[in-house]
C-alpha cells in the first residue's frame, strides 16, 4: 500500500458513519453503483433502439444469508433500467426462459394498445420458451417502469419489474434544478412464503399443461378463458368452483408482505444516496410493490418535481412523500445540511426484515464530504472496539 | 485422558442443561395432518356374516413442528396418534409417530417412533393394513394381535440422497414384542432389527415430467431373534429381502395409469415346517408378491376418481403341507369434495394348508367408506427438499 492510499484509507475509516459511507474504502465505493439498476445499452437497428430482456428463475439474496427463488429480468432485481430519449423508436425483444407464462406491461408509457402487455386483452401470454417483440415510440417524458402483467400479484413481488426512464434534452426539472447525479429507487414488498408456495404450484401446474398442449389436448376451459359469459356459466356447471379457477392453487389468505426491498435489497444492504454539500440530486421513486410507503427524509425538505413522470406545474416542498402502489414520484434533494440522514418508510412496519427492526426499506442520504471530526465516538463505543459509527447496526 | 474426560463431562453437562430450554426464535412452522377413515364393513367367512357399522381404525392425527437450524439443517418434531383396530390390545389410541428428524439437502436423520421400512411403498387400498400379510414384512416378535406391530417401531434411520433420485437408507429398529408378560411392561428397547433400502425414486413433484419408471427399490429387514439352538447372530437373524417397482404406464395428467409390484422373500428358519401360530407365520420361509394396477382420472386438475385392482400370492415352500395365501382386492374412490372421498372396496382372501387352520379357508370383506384428509401448515418458512424450485432451480436450505 503506498502512502497516498494509506492516508486515504485511514481518513475513510475514521470518518465511518451510522450507515455505509461509500467513501470509506475503494471497495465500498465500487460496490455502491451496483445497488442501483444498471442501465441497459441498446443496439441500434437503423433508427430503432433495440433491447433484449429475458425472464428466468433466479436466486436473489435479499440480505446476507437469506436467499429466495425469484422471477428476474436478465438475472437481476430490479431488471435493467431502460433509458431512452423522448421520441425514440424502441424495440424490446422479450424471451421467456421459464416454464410459466409472462407479458411485459409498460407502466405509464403511451404505447400502441397491442403492445400494452395485458394478457387476453392486448395479447396472448408469452408461453414458455417463446419470444414476443414489443415496439413503440418512447413517450411521454419521465419516470416510468415495466413489469410482468401475467399473474401480477405473484410475478411482480417475485421480482419482475424495472425502471423505464424517458429523458428529453430540454428537461424541465433539470432546467429548474441543476443536478449532475441522479438515482432510481424501486420499492417493493414481498411475502416470501407466498412467492415460494405459489411459484411451486404454478410450476407444477404448467408442467401438466405443457404436456396437454404438446398433444393438442389443451382447451379454453382448462386455460380458464371463455369467449362469452354463457360459456363461463356452462363451465361452472361442469365443475368450476368459486372463486373460479380449475384448481385452487393458493391459500385463501392474501399475501402478507414480510420483506420490504429497495432495488431488490433490504437494510442493511439497501443503497445509499450520495450527495455533497451544495450539490443537488434527483431521486426517482418507483413503487412496484403492493404496499403504500410514506417516505420520510431526516434533516431536509425535498422538492416533489414529478408525479407519475409528469412534471408538476409548481414543485412543492415536503419531507414525507406518499408513494402508492404503481406510482412514480421524482424528488430533488438539495445538499444543505451535512451529515448522515436516514430516508425511510414512516410506516415503520416496513422497516423490518421478517418482523425484525431495523430492516426493510431503510436507507440513508450520505454526505460524502462529512468531516471525520463530526463522527467522534464516545468512550464506551471505543471500548467496545468500534473504529467508527457502525456501518451495520442491527440491534436498535 | 483426564482432560478428555473433563471435556466430555462438561459438554454432556451443557447438553443436559440446554436440553429443552426454549429461547425466542422465529415461530416454528406448524403442520397439521389428519385422516379420518370411517367404514361400514361386512365380513363373510364360510356361512358366517358379521357387520361393523362404524370402523374408524387407521384414523390419525399428527402435529409437526419444523424450524431452520443455525447451519443448513432443518429440525422437525412430529407427534401423532391413531385409533387402532378394536381388537388390537393397544388401547383407545396408539402413538404411532413421535420422532425428531434432522435433514439437509442430502442427509436425513430420524429417531423415535415412526413407520418402519417393512414395506417399500403403499398400495391403493382403503387402509394401510388391508393386505398386511402380503405387503409387509412381518414382525417375528409379535403375536399378531395387531397390525401396528409390523408397521410401526422405534426407529433410528439415516438416509443419504445421491443426486436427487437415489437414496440409501440404513435403518435399525426396536420392534414391539408381544405378548408382554402379564403385569409387566416392556423395558428393553434395544435394537432388534437392522436393514437397508436402496431406491431410485422420481420425486412426486416431477411426476408430470412423465417418467416411465417412478421408482425401483430393493431392501432388507433383518430381525435379531433368539432362534433356539443357534448362537451366531447371523444364524439367529431372520432375513427378509424386498424388491419393488412403480411404473407409470400412462403418465397422462387426465387419465393416469400406473402399476406397482413388490416381492418379499423371507429366508425363514428351516426348522419351521408347520405354521401353528403367528410366530411361525413370520419365521417360516416364504415368498410373496403383491401388485396393483391403478387408474386415476383427474378432472379440472384435481383427482376425481381412482379405480384400482390389486392382488397377491404368497407361498410357504418349507411347510410340510402345501401352504398358500391368495388375495384380490378392488377399490374405487370418488372425490366428493375438497379432500373428501367416498370409497368402496371389495377383498377376497383364500388360505390353504396351515393357514386354513389359522384363518379359515377364505374371507370376503366389503367396505363402504368415507375418508377425509387434511394437510395444513402455518408459519411456513422454507421449502421442501423435493419442491420444483429446489429440484430444478437450485436448492435453498
Amino acid at each position: 500500500m503506498d502512502r497516498r492510499n494509506f492516508i486515504k484509507t485511514g481518513v475513510a475509516l475514521s470518518a465511518a458513519s451510522l450507515l455505509p459511507t461509500p467513501f470509506l474504502s475503494p471497495h465500498i465505493m465500487a460496490a455502491t453503483p451496483e445497488r442501483f439498476p444498471k442501465p441497459m445499452s441498446p443496439t441500434m437497428d437503423g433508427d430503432v433502439k433495440e433491447f433484449h430482456l429475458y425472464v428466468d428463475i433466479y436466486q436473489q439474496e435479499i440480505v446476507p444469508g437469506f436467499r429466495i427463488h425469484t422471477l428476474a429480468f436478465n438475472d437481476q432485481i430490479p431488471g435493467p433500467e431502460i433509458r431512452v430519449t423522448h421520441g425514440d423508436k424502441v424495440r424490446v425483444i422479450f424471451k421467456n426462459k421459464t416454464e410459466l407464462n409472462h407479458t411485459i406491461h409498460w407502466h405509464g408509457l403511451h404505447v400502441p394498445w397491442r403492445m400494452d402487455g395485458v394478457p387476453y386483452v392486448t395479447q396472448m401470454p408469452v408461453m414458455p420458451g417463446k419470444e414476443f417483440v414489443y415496439e413503440f415510440t418512447a413517450e411521454p417524458y419521465g419516470t416510468h417502469f415495466y413489469h410482468c402483467h401475467w399473474g401480477t400479484l405473484l410475478h411482480m413481488q417475485a421480482g419482475m419489474y424495472g425502471s423505464f426512464i424517458i429523458e428529453k434534452p430540454d428537461d424541465p426539472v433539470k432546467k429548474r434544478f441543476e443536478y449532475e447525479r441522479e438515482y432510481t429507487l424501486i420499492y417493493s414488498a414481498h411475502d416470501v412464503n407466498f412467492i415460494r408456495n405459489e411459484l411451486n404450484v404454478m410450476l407444477d401446474r404448467m408442467k401438466e399443461r405443457m404436456y396437454l398442449m404438446k398433444h393438442g389436448r389443451f382447451d379454453k376451459e382448462r386455460f380458464a378463458t371463455f369467449d362469452t359469459k354463457e360459456e363461463f356459466v356452462k363451465a361452472v356447471d361442469n365443475g368450476y368452483l368459486p372463486p373460479y379457477v380449475t384448481n385452487r392453487r393458493s391459500p385463501s389468505e392474501l399475501p402478507q408482505p414480510n420483506w420490504f426491498t429497495v432495488n431488490g435489497k433490504s437494510y442493511p444492504m439497501t443503497p445509499n444516496l450520495l450527495i455533497k454539500e451544495g450539490e443537488t440530486i434527483r431521486v426517482r421513486l418507483i413503487n412496484a410493490g403492493t404496499e403504500e410507503h410514506y417516505l420520510h427524509m431526516h434533516g431536509h425538505d425535498f422538492w416533489q418535481v414529478c408525479d407519475d413522470g409528469i412534471p408538476v406545474p409548481q414543485p412543492w416542498q415536503m419531507n414525507t412523500v406518499r408513494l402508492s402502489p404503481g406510482k412514480t414520484i421524482d424528488i430533488i434533494i438539495e445538499g444543505n445540511n451535512r451529515g448522515i440522514w436516514t430516508f425511510h418508510d414512516h410506516d415503520t412496519r416496513r422497516v423490518t426484515n421478517n418482523g425484525l427492526y431495523p430492516g426493510g426499506n431503510l436507507l440513508a442520504l450520505v454526505y460524502e464530504d462529512t468531516p471525520s471530526q463530526e463522527m467522534k465516538l464516545n468512550p464506551m463505543a471505543q471500548k467496545m472496539g468500534l473504529k467508527s459509527l457502525p456501518v451495520v447496526a442491527l440491534d436498535e | 485422558m483426564y482432560k478428555s474426560i473433563i471435556i466430555v463431562s462438561v459438554v454432556l453437562a451443557l447438553v443436559c442443561f440446554m436440553g429443552g430450554q426454549v429461547t425466542a426464535e422465529v415461530s416454528p412452522e406448524i403442520q397439521l395432518g389428519a385422516r379420518g377413515v370411517m367404514s361400514f364393513n361386512t365380513d363373510i367367512k364360510k356361512d358366517q356374516t358379521t357387520n361393523a357399522v362404524s370402523d374408524f381404525s387407521d384414523t390419525d392425527l399428527m402435529l409437526g413442528f419444523r424450524q431452520k437450524m443455525y447451519n443448513k439443517f432443518r429440525g422437525q418434531l412430529v407427534i401423532g396418534f391413531q385409533f387402532p383396530d378394536a381388537d388390537s390390545d393397544l388401547g383407545q389410541v396408539f402413538f404411532h409417530q413421535t420422532f425428531i428428524k434432522l435433514d439437509n439437502k442430502s442427509n436425513i436423520i430420524k429417531m423415535g417412533r415412526s413407520r418402519v421400512r417393512t414395506i417399500l411403498f403403499d398400495f391403493p387400498l382403503l387402509r394401510d393394513d388391508d393386505a398386511l400379510l402380503l405387503t409387509t414384512v412381518l414382525n417375528p416378535f409379535s403375536n399378531g394381535e395387531n397390525s401396528e406391530d409390523h408397521q410401526y417401531g422405534n426407529v433410528l434411520e439415516y438416509t443419504h440422497i445421491f443426486g436427487q433420485r437415489y437414496r440409501l437408507q440404513l435403518h435399525a429398529e426396536h420392534f414391539r414384542e408381544t405378548p408382554e408378560t402379564p403385569g409387566t411392561a416392556e423395558t428393553d428397547f434395544g435394537l432388534n432389527a437392522v436393514g437397508f433400502v436402496l431406491e431410485y425414486q422420481v420425486p412426486i413433484t416431477q411426476r408430470w415430467n412423465r417418467p416411465f419408471i417412478q421408482s425401483l427399490s430393493i431392501g432388507s429387514n433383518n430381525f435379531l431373534t433368539d432362534r433356539p439352538g443357534f448362537s451366531s447372530e447371523y444364524d439367529q437373524a431372520l432375513k427378509n429381502l424386498l424388491f419393488g417397482f412403480v411404473i407409470n404406464i400412462k403418465p397422462d395428467p387426465v387419465h393416469f395409469w400406473d402399476i406397482r409390484s413388490q416381492t418379499i422373500y423371507n429366508t425363514g428358519f428351516d426348522e419351521i415346517q408347520n405354521i401353528e401360530n403367528y410366530s411361525d407365520l413370520a419365521r417360516a420361509k416364504a415368498i410373496g408378491n403383491y401388485s396393483s394396477i391403478r387408474y386415476l382420472y383427474r378432472k379440472m386438475e384435481r383427482p376425481t376418481l381412482q379405480v384400482a385392482l390389486s392382488g397377491g400370492y404368497k407361498k410357504f415352500p418349507n411347510t410340510l403341507r402345501p401352504t398358500e395365501l391368495f388375495q384380490i382386492a378392488t377399490s374405487l374412490f370418488y372425490r366428493f369434495g375438497a379432500n373428501f372421498d367416498i370409497g368402496i372396496q371389495l377383498q377376497y382372501k383364500d388360505f390353504s394348508g396351515d393357514l386354513k387352520d389359522l384363518y379359515g379357508s377364505n374371507e370376503t370383506r366389503i367396505q363402504f367408506s368415507f375418508i377425509y384428509s387434511i394437510d395444513q401448515s402455518w408459519n411456513n418458512q422454507f421449502d421442501e427438499r423435493e419442491s420444483l424450485l429446489n429440484l430444478e432451480h437450485g436448492y435453498i436450505p
